[in-house]
């Protein structure tokens, strides 16, 4: 009893590096498989932040969520987008407009900038800064990757990503948001993705390749 | 009994690193499936290497002679400072990261300077590509021993190891597993491991290690070979002794001696399933992709040294 206390103890204030490193480890990877494994893992610990939380105060609705993340985002929505990348017969790249150097300095310093973010508002209100800041980090990554990879499916991933980001910003602050909204957050979720595939498929099938780079005018 | 537990400690860092890369050998054939050589095959090597004549190429200065002396001599003093089974080293002293990095960088300058004397194409381009990993991965070494010397208020290595030694196993820092990946990624490129360089060529353009070496023969290639063993086991003991020191004897005892070396033993054996594995499972990078990696570990090294001044407030 007393070690499961430990755990969910240390999985609320240490989990948060692990989400820092695959942030880092997000920035610099070259081929979208690598992406969404990552985003995978990175799904699972939030996951386990979820269940730690529900452990520690008493609430059953959080196993509830924590369920729903483990199935939506570890497993359904990273089948789903590796299913995707395959039907798209696309190449591998991620076709980063930074070389992973820079990608990997930028990352660093929003990082920074995101302790240096939530430092007061930690202090003046009793949450964990670690994992505040871990889930601004996320928000901050989630917009770089979307702005800086040119494939489609990568800003997919951003957006799931800077989604991760404000889940976890919601469970730090307030130990998430009621059940049925959550339920709804991630009805949402799906339906986007589906969306977005469509329109992955779309734009393959109109300019032939999936880089947004060369979006530039409009074709019939 | 203290100086004599030291002694021995780097005694087994340098006697033991021909079998550290005899079991790294005969794991990567286990995963390879194929039949492999004996665990204890490197001694032989080195024996042998050891009994034959020693050619020197006809253009070839003094510093080619010298070199295998100064590059044993450097690392030879490295293994005397990392801690194995005690929180205490040989020669340790304050502030002797620095000198450790540095003696390293030493090495590695002499070795890069005979590549240039050998005389042959693939020397100098071996020693030109071993100037580009050795400069971009100092700074991420430095800075990721840094890290752990900030938090935890020593200089030495001895001192790093006993206070994390009194840590509890469970609170480790952000600091200690932002290092670790930096230094992890360090070991790799600094020993010429498979991402950056891969050690079981001879004939391959992109060689670095093997092509400084390529013109050595007799007892000279055999100190380079010892000294490079030597090298490997050391950054292993290095990160145990860091980041997992767990188990080293306190008091001189003899059951918390062997305790603590049986610990030791079983620590790199870990650490040499998991070379292997990574040996077996990645590609090595492309030369212009290593500049990439080294740059991660800088920014990773450079995030733990920022993160100091976060868990220390």
């Amino acid at each position: 009893m007393g070690l499961v206390e430990i755990a969910t103890g240390k999985v609320l204030t240490s989990f948060s590096v692990f989400l820092f490193l695959t942030v880092l480890l997000l920035v610099v990877a070259r081929r979208i498989s690598t992406c969404i494994v990552l985003f995978s893992a990175q799904s699972a610990i939030i996951a386990a932040e979820v269940f730690a939380t529900g452990f520690q105060e008493r609430l059953a609705e959080a196993y509830v969520v924590g369920a729903l993340v483990l199935v939506i985002k570890v497993a359904v929505i990273p089948r789903a987008f590796f299913g995707l990348a395959n039907r798209l017969k696309t190449s591998h790249d991620v076709k980063a407009s930074t070389t992973p150097t820079q990608s990997v300095f930028i990352a660093a310093a929003m990082i920074y900038l995101s302790y240096a973010a939530v430092h007061s508002y930690g202090q003046s209100v009793h949450v964990p800064e670690d994992a505040l800041a871990a889930a601004v980090a996320l928000i901050l990554t989630g917009s770089f990757l979307m702005v800086s990879r040119n494939k489609a499916l990568m800003q997919m991933l951003g957006l799931l990503v800077l989604e991760n980001g404000i889940f976890l910003a919601a469970l730090t602050t307030t130990f998430g948001m009621p059940l049925i909204i959550e339920i709804g957050v991630f009805f949402d979720i799906l339906i986007g993705l589906l969306l977005m595939g469509i329109f992955t498929f779309r734009i393959r099938d109109t300019f032939d390749h999936l880089d947004v780079s060369k979006l530039r005018r409009l074709r019939g | 009994m203290k100086f004599a537990i030291n002694l021995a400690q780097a005694l087994i860092l340098i006697l033991g690193a021909p079998l550290v890369r005899g079991i790294i050998a005969r794991c990567k054939a286990f995963l390879q499936r194929r039949q492999g050589a004996s665990i204890w095959r490197p001694y032989s090597d080195l024996a042998k290497l050891f009994r034959k004549e020693d050619l020197v190429p006809s253009t070839a200065s003094g510093v080619f002679r010298v070199v295998p002396c100064v590059l044993f001599g450097t690392t030879i003093c490295v293994a005397t400072f990392v801690p194995l089974v005690q929180p205490s080293a040989l020669l340790g002293s304050r502030g002797d990261f620095f000198l450790l990095v540095y003696l390293l960088a030493l090495g590695r300058f002499f070795l890069s300077l005979a590549g240039f004397d050998g005389g042959s194409a693939f020397g100098g381009m071996g020693a030109s590509r071993e100037a580009l990993v050795s400069s971009l991965a100092e700074a991420p070494f430095l800075l990721s021993l840094v890290a752990v010397a900030v938090l935890s208020s020593h200089a030495d290595i001895a001192g790093i190891a006993a206070w994390t030694l009194g840590q509890n196993i469970f609170n480790i820092s952000a600091v200690h597993i932002l290092a670790f990946t930096s230094l992890a990624m360090v070991v790799i490129a600094e020993t010429g491991r498979m991402p950056v360089d891969n050690p079981t060529t001879h004939l391959e353009l992109t060689m670095i290690h093997e092509g400084m070496v390529l013109e050595y023969s007799g007892p000279s290639l055999a100190f380079i070979e010892w000294a490079s063993a030597v090298k490997l086991h050391a950054m292993l003991a290095l990160l145990i002794a860091l980041f997992g020191p767990w188990g080293m004897a306190t008091s001189a005892s003899v059951g918390a001696i062997s305790v603590a070396l049986l610990l030791y033993s079983a620590k790199v054996a870990l650490l040499i399933v998991l070379l292997a594995v990574i040996e077996s499972g990645v590609a090595k990078l492309r030369m212009y992709l290593v500049p990439d990696f080294l740059g991660v570990a800088s920014a990773v090294s450079a995030l733990a040294v920022i993160f100091t001044t976060l868990v220390k407030r």
